[in-house]
């Protein structure tokens, strides 16, 4: 059985359209905040581990200038995955569990607004059948859309209504790039940006960083009275090419729900890597979430999407969500690859 | 944001793939004309063909390559109404994922359709190969099977 | 417009064992406020770093944090530099053809570790010297282009140690060499 690890400390930046400053320089205060909320010394972290993608800002090994905003003086030990910082805490949890050590950092942190994310993504694609065609992550997420319309499973009204909602509820997320109140009448009169997606549909591509602290059992409630405990995390991915595999579904979700354990207690919120708005209900299904569970609360992706670090902020809204006592159990999503081909689940529960 | 400074730069890397034996006579093939795709463990036809089965992880045998399409159905799309720099073509279009005459498995690709009113999920579209081809994924594009 | 292959058409009998992809991406940044701030001063004839109070250390150009001791550098540790110092270290490239290399003889890149209140200017260009008489220990100025030439355009945030587009590079001064037991924690 996994060890319990605790997330003692956890922080964000702001969702930038357009940041002035650059990836480190907004990555320093994410990383000094979340070591504050843990009351901890930043020489006490055992292992540090960050997820970034250089080719979002086209600088050359970014990802070893990001150290310098955890301060790798005298040298630390360190690791970093070409991924959301969601697979970097995976990589820290699993550190965790050797037991020699007690405490770990885990970051992610992404420039896009540099860059076109819709050409640069495409060369995550199968270089010689996909990347060529310059495959997009709007125009995969559109098939996916367009394959669940089909099935007569959700309606471009229920999608505009999953984005009004996450506007709504992103008027009180300080770190939010798009809130508000929005008619569905209003969102589904807009023209679409690649049918069947309107707008309202995509997210925005932000730059910012996530950042949070793990610790093992006797040193996180030597740390907090109010520790946030991972009961579970799984990740699963499937087949790359999009045509042989059925989008309508999430099979590796579901993998890496039954994996961390989701289905063994109540789940009272969940944040989700919705990115586009049909995908809330291929991952609600896909986890067996019903309808009485509160799907991002924060807005979630739609509303704030810092490249890298989107699925780790599902970890640190989820957190933050049980401890301000919108729940006990949570279920937290991340996701890479196109469209929805890779995913991570989490199931965090507050000590209360 | 006017009078802020911003710098300009590019990165370049011309490629150079070897291809093995199964994308190797994929590509092949395209440039002959032909679409191929390879049999799996359990019988059925993958396209574009892959060197392994995706369900098993098997090495799939290139003696299983057999010809597909030129014509296909489609099983679900997207209008690109603005193409990128990086789409292959310059119009709007549609990426679809088609499903080649003899395939079990859906091939992404785009469709050359004039536009949006042209598509539906389930019309039959089918292969049109490019006059001067390279042995490259745009040697071919889609369109409606009437207008071919 | 899409990107075709850069391949010439290929021989129709052989089979394809190849495939060419040009990737071609292009990016656009704002220069951070430190930069430009450091910038401005280039383009004043000044070479402005920050002073971390608590490693001591100077950065140039400035980058608004002090990676040793973790702490935000802010407007009151800038400090001007001097505009001469000592080569610490030095690479002599001979460049090899590959996509992109514009050029075709050895050239040298040095760091320059400045006089005062210190600094370190890495990629430098030593000017008016031959490639294999540069040295450890040699004393260099800067040979600034006149003010009606100078140009922020090259200068941003992945640019540190540029000097590019305000001094053209380093000429030897003629002075002694200094003693490389000077700057032994310096070398880089």
């Amino acid at each position: 059985m996994p060890i319990d690890i605790a997330i003692v400390g956890y922080a964000q930046s702001p969702s930038w359209e357009r940041s002035e400053l650059t990836e480190v320089q907004f990555l320093f205060p994410v990383i000094a905040e979340a070591i504050a909320m843990a009351g901890i010394d930043r020489r006490d972290i055992d292992f540090t581990c960050a997820g970034s993608c250089d080719y979002l800002s086209g600088q050359t090994f970014a990802f070893v200038s990001n150290l310098e905003a955890v301060g790798a003086w005298p040298p630390i030990s360190e690791s970093h995955v070409e991924m959301d910082g969601a697979w970097a805490m995976y990589e820290a949890w699993v550190a965790l569990q050797h037991g020699d050590i007690d405490l770990a950092l885990a970051f992610g942190s992404g420039k896009s607004s540099p860059g076109d994310p819709m050409q640069i993504y495409p060369l995550q694609m199968d270089p010689y059948t996909l990347t060529p065609l310059g495959a997009d992550p709007t125009s995969l997420a559109a098939l996916q859309a367009r394959a669940l319309l089909d099935s007569g499973r959700i309606t471009e009204r229920e999608m505009a209504e999953v984005a009004a909602r996450n506007r709504r509820d992103a008027v009180a997320n300080p770190y939010a790039q798009i809130s508000g109140e929005e008619d569905v009448d209003a969102l589904l009169a807009s023209p679409y940006v690649t049918a069947p997606m309107r707008d309202h549909d995509l997210p925005p591509f932000s730059d910012g960083a996530c950042a949070v602290i793990l610790a093992t059992a006797d040193r996180a409630r030597a740390l907090s009275d109010n520790p946030v405990w991972i009961r579970g995390i799984d990740h699963r991915i499937e087949i790359h090419q999009p045509g042989m595999r059925d989008l309508r579904e999430s099979p590796s979700t579901a993998a890496a729900g039954k994996g961390a354990g989701v289905a063994d207690g109540p789940v009272d919120l969940a944040e989700l890597s919705v990115a586009y708005t049909h995908q809330e209900r291929i991952l609600t299904d896909a986890l067996g979430l019903g309808a009485g569970v509160k799907v991002n609360l924060s807005g979630g992706p739609l509303t704030a999407n810092p490249m890298m670090a989107t699925g780790l902020s599902r970890v640190a809204e989820a957190a933050r969500a049980i401890q301000r006592g919108d729940g006990r159990r949570a279920v937290a999503h991340a996701t890479s690859g196109q469209p929805l081909q890779q995913n991570l689940v989490c199931v965090l529960e507050g000590e209360r | 944001m006017a009078d802020i400074p911003i710098t300009t730069h590019v990165i370049e890397f011309p490629y150079t793939r070897t291809l093995g034996p199964v994308i190797g006579p994929f590509l092949t093939g395209l440039r002959d004309g032909q679409i191929l795709g390879i049999r799996s463990v359990d019988g059925r036809v993958l396209v574009p063909p892959t060197e392994w089965d995706p369900e098993t992880g098997m090495p799939l045998d290139p003696a299983g390559l057999v010809p597909v399409g030129p014509g296909g159905v489609v099983e679900t799309w997207a209008w690109v109404t603005r193409p990128t720099a990086k789409h292959p073509l310059a119009h709007p279009f549609a990426f679809a994922l088609v499903r080649l005459d003899g395939a079990d498995t859906a091939l992404m690709h785009a469709v050359d359709a004039g536009s949006i009113e042209s598509m539906a999920t389930g019309m039959r579209v089918t292969a049109k190969f490019r006059d001067e081809r390279h042995g490259h994924i745009t040697d071919v594009v889609f369109v409606p099977e009437e207008r071919a | 417009m899409s990107e075709q292959p850069v391949v010439a058409a290929s021989d129709s009998e052989q089979p394809v064992v190849m495939m060419d992809y040009f990737m071609h991406l292009e990016y656009r940044e704002v220069v951070c406020p430190i930069v430009r701030r450091y910038a401005d001063a280039l383009m004043d004839g000044k070479i402005l770093g920050q002073i971390s109070p608590t490693s001591g250390l100077v950065y140039v150009p400035p980058r608004s944090y002090c990676p040793v001791s973790c702490e935000w550098l802010g407007e009151d540790h800038l400090v001007e530099l001097e505009d001469h110092g000592v080569v610490t270290n030095f690479t002599i490239v001979t460049p090899v053809q590959y996509y992109g290399q514009e050029e075709t003889e050895p050239f040298a890149k040095a760091s320059v570790l400045l006089d005062g209140p210190g600094g370190m200017l890495g990629l430098q260009d030593i000017l008016d010297l031959p490639v294999d008489e540069l040295r450890v220990g040699m004393r260099v100025e800067a040979v600034w282009l006149p003010p009606e030439e100078r140009t922020k355009d090259e200068i941003g945030n992945r640019s540190w140690g540029s000097v590019d587009g305000a001094i053209r590079g380093w000429r030897p001064t003629g002075e002694p060499d200094v003693p490389a037991e000077q700057f032994l924690d310096k070398v880089y």
